[in-house]
């Protein structure tokens, strides 16, 4: 069974506009995108008229320095933040006019986070976990989401713990209970900060072999690393300097681990 | 989602305990008090209810105010003529008269003297008061008609006066009103009461106290001034004893002002004037205790608020609206302080039965106060909540996984 499959149980009645299923090629679009940052005293240019198109499928890297506009990039692609100027389509639509709680139910169903520090909520289970965006989706009964958070922890290893609290996890089940939960709402997009900042080698290789699956299953997957060998995973590494694209290139195809 | 809320608000209190109880303290206090005062009340209204249904809730007293009018006259008393019209008008609303008559003298018997007071009743009077007659019998028709010398009295007063419980057929002489009489004992009862009835009532001491026929009491002259009526059950009291005065008032030509009626009813009220008095006075205490109580939720909530501001963070990055995120520490505070309400009943409510078990009374604790205090305590934590609640609910996403 496949880990991704969007459409697969999301149930699309009485969505409003703005969440309706666009199935453009493109699932990313970024028009002279500006982001800058007013601090009253001086203005910090954050993004430079960014250009970019993702499509459905891509298995993407984005590269920099820290202070290279990768992660002011990463907040704006993953919704949390607005861009100053520009455009940002995703799934075809500008979210540009969206509200704050259009904005929230957009990340809700349309993305899927994977942070550097795991996220998880603290004081709650696995499957809790894996169950909230569900439960703020507002779409399946307790039991579904129960039936669906299991299944997710099973397919990436962790049926057995489901119960255990996230301090009780190794930093690698960690991120693979995030992964479960980026997954429940089955989004268009997965969006990984620093997947694998805080991991061993051995427990980053799983979680970038996880995310191979998951690109190989149909997914988009966007991740944001300063680590080449992490990089090397994905078809296509885009680098950062001071809030621009220096370059834009096609990768191999998956690497083999060092 | 509502569930899920209250098991996330469940968690999150368990983790903080000593710091929620705690918080609890204001709101446990302020409706403690507020259950206690009022079951307190709700108790002591039971009891007089219990009291004055021994005593004849039903009963009142009926006169022309003599100490009020100024040209008191003759036709002011009654006569036994007018109570028979009265019970004549008002038929089977009233299921007990008489005169009201009473008085007290010594009992002499061989050597023994005590004090006595002697009620005068009719024949019926058993209907209104029921009391178990052990020895003998009661008053009758013959009695109260032929004027005899016949008394009924209660087990205690026996044993005073002639040494044994049954004193059926004994005599013993007494001046009444001037007029020393010989009596015969033709009964003697005994009444239940319970330890509070009887504590209430007072120890009659060394005293003595006998039924005897009110015409006995009425006599030479067949005039008393106050009518004694027990009205039917299941009439509207205050309805009829308003007729009652009315009709006294036509009957003796004065107006309604004029004549007195104390019923038992007015008894009543004075009881639950007493306990509003206090009601009032433990409510302000209680009112500021919910306030400070409130005002610590709002403060611990805001702690709250403050240190899971990257839970916050996370949840809005999942997905959670503001609604989401508002209704969740809502849902926190209310349980927090419906919590601290339960405590405040539990505590309350154990107080109050442990008085009452003391006195050996029946405590009486009434659920519509008890659900009442609990959805009052859960408001004030939701209108304390909402500051906090809102203040999360509105965090920015960004800054708020960025918190450290």
């Amino acid at each position: 069974m496949k880990l991704w499959n969007p459409g697969g149980f999301l149930k699309k009645k009485g969505l409003p506009a703005y969440m309706t299923e666009n199935l453009t090629e493109e699932l990313i679009r970024l028009e002279n995108l500006v982001k800058i940052y007013d601090t009253g005293a001086i203005k910090v240019l954050g993004l430079k008229k960014i250009n970019l198109t993702i499509r459905r499928g891509e298995f993407v890297a984005i590269m920099g320095q820290s202070g290279s506009g990768k992660s002011t990039l990463m907040n704006i692609l993953g919704c949390l933040d607005r861009p100053t100027m520009g455009h940002y389509y995703l799934d075809g639509m500008d979210t540009a006019s969206l509200t704050p709680n259009q904005l929230s139910e957009v990340r809700n169903r349309k993305i899927g986070f994977v942070f550097q520090s795991f996220n998880l909520i603290p004081r709650t289970s696995a499957l809790r976990n894996v169950e909230l965006p569900m439960t703020y989706a507002h779409q399946l009964s307790k039991k579904e989401r129960r039936d669906r958070a299991m299944m997710l922890l099973e397919r990436v290893g962790l049926g057995e713990r489901y119960l255990h609290m996230p301090n009780e996890l190794s930093g690698g089940q960690r991120q693979r209970v995030a992964i479960a939960r980026a997954l429940s709402n089955e989004p268009p997009l997965i969006l990984a900060d620093e997947p694998t900042g805080n991991l061993d080698t051995a427990s980053s290789v799983e979680i970038m072999e996880l995310f191979s699956k998951l690109h190989e299953e149909g997914a988009t997957v966007v991740l944001v690393t300063h680590e080449e060998d992490i990089a090397a995973f994905t078809q296509r590494i885009i680098r950062f300097r001071d809030g621009q694209i220096i370059s834009d290139e096609r990768n191999g195809g998956k690497s083999t681990c060092s | 989602m509502l569930l899920e809320n209250m098991a996330m608000a469940f968690s999150a209190i368990r983790v903080n305990k000593m710091r929620s109880i705690l918080t609890m303290l204001g709101i446990v206090i302020g409706i403690g008090s507020v259950i206690s005062i009022v079951s307190i009340g709700d108790t002591m209204r039971s009891l007089f209810a219990d009291i004055y249904k021994d005593v004849g809730l039903t009963q009142g007293y009926v006169q022309v105010m003599s100490w009020e009018v100024d040209d008191w006259r003759q036709s002011d008393m009654f006569t036994l003529d007018e109570m028979e019209q009265v019970k004549e008008v008002f038929g089977p609303e009233i299921a007990y008269i008489d005169s009201s008559a009473g008085t007290s003298g010594e009992a002499v018997f061989g050597r023994n003297r005590v004090n006595f007071d002697y009620s005068g009743i009719d024949w019926n009077y058993q209907d209104v008061q029921p009391v178990t007659v052990v020895y003998g019998r009661y008053l009758n028709e013959g009695d109260i008609l032929g004027r005899k010398c016949s008394a009924v009295m209660d087990v205690d007063s026996a044993m005073k006066l002639f040494g044994t419980e049954n004193a059926v057929g004994k005599e013993f002489r007494t001046a009444l009103n001037g007029e020393v009489l010989d009596f015969t004992v033709v009964g003697v009862y005994r009444k239940e009461m319970s330890p509070f009835q009887q504590l209430m009532m007072g120890n009659t001491g060394d005293r003595g106290s006998a039924y005897i026929p009110y015409t006995l009491l009425t006599w030479p002259n067949d005039y008393f001034d106050s009518l004694h009526v027990y009205a039917a059950d299941g009439i509207n009291m205050e309805d009829f004893y308003n007729r009652l005065t009315a009709y006294v008032a036509r009957m003796k030509n004065r107006t309604v002002d004029q004549i007195y009626t104390y019923t038992a009813l007015e008894e009543m009220d004075s009881v639950d004037q007493l306990m509003g008095g206090l009601s009032v006075a433990v409510g302000g205490i209680a009112a500021i205790s919910l306030v400070v109580g409130g005002i610590g939720i709002m403060n611990i909530m805001l702690v709250s608020v403050t240190e899971r501001t990257r839970e916050i963070g996370i949840r809005k990055a999942l997905g959670a609206r503001t609604r989401d995120v508002l209704l969740q520490f809502l849902t926190e505070s209310a349980i927090l302080s419906a919590m601290g309400g339960i405590l405040g009943i539990v505590i309350g409510a154990g107080l109050v039965s442990l008085g009452a078990a003391a006195l050996q009374v029946q405590v009486v604790i009434k659920p519509s106060v008890v659900i009442l205090a609990v959805g009052f305590s859960a408001l004030v934590g939701i209108f304390f909540g909402l500051y906090p609640a809102s203040k999360a609910a509105n965090a920015d996403p960004i800054d708020a996984l960025r918190y450290e």
